[in-house]
């Protein structure tokens, strides 16, 4: 399955839907969208992933990315990770530095 | 069940990427292997394959190489190799991130190194070699009737 995203921004926090696969060869979509997004200085982070089917590492940098262009300040959210993509976030330790969240606003 | 053995030839290009996924997926339900070892093999398999293609290849200038995936199926267990002929490199040499490496806060995180690491963890064993000028980093899962 290839990898889509798309972002809004509503009072100021910025919520990415991610759909499908994110390997090497997808992340740099990723990487433009959280660019984008970093232009409007979001107070948090959402990423809506319930449909996100794959996350190699090259997802997990770019979260990295993500942390480092808006600051550590920004937290960020994951809705609905599927529980594969959660060993991932827990063998990496990134489950400690993101929130794993049903839904959005919590 | 007799083993089985089938080699494929792929581009080192991250185009090849998702149809490796696919074909693993599929093989994986053809020998009733749980979703989670058939997603930790998929895992494991697109990383290592990304740093040969990335590293073993580009970073060489090689712009024509091609890798091979050799899978073995057998009674007990799946074996998929992946065969380059890029820069050798045996990512069982490559440290791993320590306990304290992995609690640094992401943004003081350097990017990188995590790919090795989730590879040798996703599988139930990892191995490499390096023969006839050639890498082969070899991924076995089991299959294992009680990890549902």
């Amino acid at each position: 399955m290839s990898f889509t995203v798309s972002s809004e921004i509503i009072n100021n926090v910025a919520i990415l839907t991610l759909v499908g696969s994110l390997d090497s060869s997808s992340a740099s979509v990723f990487q433009a969208e959280i660019q984008k997004v970093a232009g409007e200085s979001p107070v948090e982070m959402v990423l809506k992933v319930s449909e996100l089917t794959f996350m190699a590492s090259a997802g997990l940098r770019m979260i990295i990315f993500a942390k480092q262009k808006l600051g550590p300040s920004v937290q960020i959210y994951l809705v609905k990770p599927q529980d594969q993509i959660i060993d991932t976030l827990q063998m990496t330790g990134f489950i400690h530095s993101v929130h794993i969240v049903d839904k959005y606003p919590v | 069940m007799a083993t089985q053995t089938q080699t494929i030839t792929y581009e080192a290009s991250l185009d090849v990427l998702e149809p490796i996924r696919k074909l693993l997926t599929q093989i994986g339900q053809e020998v009733e292997l749980s979703k989670k070892k058939t997603y930790g093999l998929c895992l494991a398999v697109d990383e290592i394959a990304t740093n040969v293609i990335r590293h073993g290849y580009e970073e060489a200038g090689i712009t024509d190489g091609v890798f091979d995936l050799i899978i073995k199926k057998n009674d007990n267990q799946l074996v998929v190799t992946i065969v380059d002929a890029g820069t050798p490199f045996n990512p069982l040499e490559h440290n791993l991130p320590t306990e304290q490496d992995l609690s640094i806060p992401l943004e003081e995180r350097p990017i990188g190194g995590l790919g090795v690491m989730i590879a040798r963890q996703s599988v139930d064993e990892f191995k490499y070699e390096f023969s006839n000028n050639k890498n082969r980093n070899i991924f076995i899962v089991r299959y294992d009737q009680t990890d549902y």
